[in-house]
């Protein structure tokens, strides 16, 4: 069997049922096309969720009193560790200068205060990768022990919410893929199904000729990655179109889709994706039939 | 060689075949004459395995077409060329790619394709409507250009149903005049018809068949 042989029967057929196959690639395009867009929003969802970690930080409160030596071995021991980004070390009076800063519209309240209440800090920022919630109570633990460390606050809440954000986007992510996928393969395997019945007639005799199952189930497969690689171009297409209506024309009503970013990569990867589920559908198909 | 030892087909408990026995040696050419309903069809079906026989063993070439696997089939089907009585032609095809479907089957490279092509429309005679489809031409033409994807690829075997069935008697003698060329290049032939005239003057062997039973073998 010649490959080429394949593809042009397989073309000859596109041909001839072009309406079922028209129809069959435009609703792959708009189920590639709402992966796409889904693609589009869980990635933005993704990138703000990225930069959350930044701003994350944990106060580790020092003893009082302790020598310029002791803190100084502290904050060295601290940058030492590889799960810290930086520290910064906030004396009492820092302290106190940012909360009469932070109260100025309420200063009554340190009214009477005769000497300073609060204790020398050390603010500490972790790399993104350790702002989760496991990491960031074992690191407090382990900052906790530290000696001249009295306590240590961080918001395991913030840890916690920060990693449930990132974990539902990529499970929403897969569970939008793979049910759309899934219909991807459905729309090609009705579609090649159909013309598998439609040509039941020249499928018998191309098999009293002597063809092998393989000669009769190639062009199917082809017709079905076809169907998927136009299916993903027209995605492709459709997804242009989405962008410049989001960043040219949409943005100017509403400023902030401008900071959107758009995942080319994705596009590219379209008409591939296209032709793997294009594939799988006809494949079902004609597994399914008795050759 | 063919060969058919003790062979019965039933439908639906009717006997269709009923221990027919028989060989026709390599390189031979037979008729199996009968009736409409006396089982010729059914006995040539029965040798390219659209039908598989109830009782018996049939063997082409010393090969026992039981023993096959089903992947194997096809490999079968490609040294058998079949004229069938309703011509079995692929409407949506032209005439040159009806003929040609049968070489794109076996692998044969395009080039081998185009000129085998060619040379068995030449053959049948319509070279001329080589990209006409089936349906505009006439039942003999068609019956021709069945024949002509049964001969391209060069059969061991050629078998026939009724092909002169549907052809004027001059083009029936032209016929079988190509069917005697190619049996003295060595192809085995077995034509099934009910033309007694077409047997008058060409016939080398005739079987009879008579409600699936074989009555009659007369080699002349």
């Amino acid at each position: 069997m010649t490959m080429s042989y394949s593809f042009i029967s397989a073309f000859k057929s596109l041909g001839r049922e072009k309406w079922i196959n028209i129809l069959s690639t435009l609703t792959v395009a708009s189920s590639l096309l709402i992966i796409t867009l889904a693609v589009f929003f869980l990635y933005n969802i993704e990138l703000i969720a990225n930069h959350l970690p930044e701003r994350f930080s944990m106060m580790a409160y020092l003893e009082d009193p302790l020598s310029r030596e002791e803190t100084r071995n502290i904050i060295d021991s601290l940058k030492k560790r590889p799960e810290v980004a930086n520290v910064k070390y906030i004396s009492r009076d820092d302290a106190l200068i940012e909360l009469k800063h932070t109260l100025k519209d309420s200063r009554s309240l340190l009214e009477g205060l005769d000497e300073n209440p609060l204790t020398s800090s050390i603010e500490i920022k972790l790399r993104r990768e350790f702002v989760t919630p496991s990491s960031t109570s074992r690191i407090a633990e382990e900052i906790r022990k530290i000696p001249g460390i009295d306590t240590i606050y961080y918001g395991e809440r913030i840890a916690e919410a920060i990693h449930l954000l990132k974990q539902s986007v990529r499970n929403i992510s897969i569970i939008i893929f793979l049910t759309i996928s899934l219909g991807v393969v459905f729309v090609v395997y009705s579609t090649v199904k159909i013309l598998f019945y439609r040509k039941n007639e020249e499928i018998e005799i191309i098999k009293l000729l002597g063809a092998t199952s393989g000669f009769i189930r190639t062009p199917f497969l082809i017709e079905g990655g076809i169907i998927g690689l136009s299916g993903g171009i027209l995605g492709i297409v459709g997804a242009f179109v989405f962008y410049f209506a989001v960043t040219y024309r949409l943005s100017t009503v509403i400023p902030i889709l401008k900071t959107l970013v758009f995942p080319f990569e994705v596009l590219i990867a379209l008409p591939f994706v296209g032709i793997i589920l294009g594939v799988i559908g006809s494949a079902i198909a004609i597994g399914r039939i008795r050759l | 060689m063919i060969a058919f030892e003790n062979v019965s087909k039933f439908y639906d408990h009717n006997t269709v075949l009923k221990n027919i026995t028989f060989t026709v040696q390599k390189g031979e050419m037979a008729f199996i004459t009968g009736p409409s309903g006396a089982g010729k069809s059914t006995l040539l079906k029965l040798m390219y395995m659209e039908e598989l026989p109830d009782e018996g063993n049939i063997s082409i070439e010393d090969i026992h077409l039981s023993s096959l696997k089903m992947s194997e089939i096809p490999l079968l089907r490609r040294n058998i060329g079949v004229v069938f009585q309703d011509f079995k032609l692929i409407n949506n095809l032209t005439v040159f790619d009806n003929v040609a479907l049968a070489l794109h089957i076996r692998g044969v490279s395009e080039r081998e394709v185009h000129s085998f092509s060619s040379e068995a429309l030449k053959k049948v005679g319509l070279r001329h409507v080589a990209d006409s489809y089936p349906k505009s031409l006439s039942g003999g033409e068609q019956q021709r250009v069945a024949i002509a994807r049964a001969i391209v690829g060069g059969p061991v075997v050629l078998l026939a149903d009724e092909p002169t069935g549907n052809l004027d008697p001059d083009t029936a003698l032209d016929i079988i005049t190509l069917f005697r060329e190619l049996n003295s290049q060595g192809t085995t032939i077995l034509i099934a018809t009910h033309n007694r005239e077409l047997l008058k003057n060409t016939v080398k062997r005739l079987l009879r068949l008579d409600s699936g039973t074989l009555t009659e073998e007369t080699v002349l």
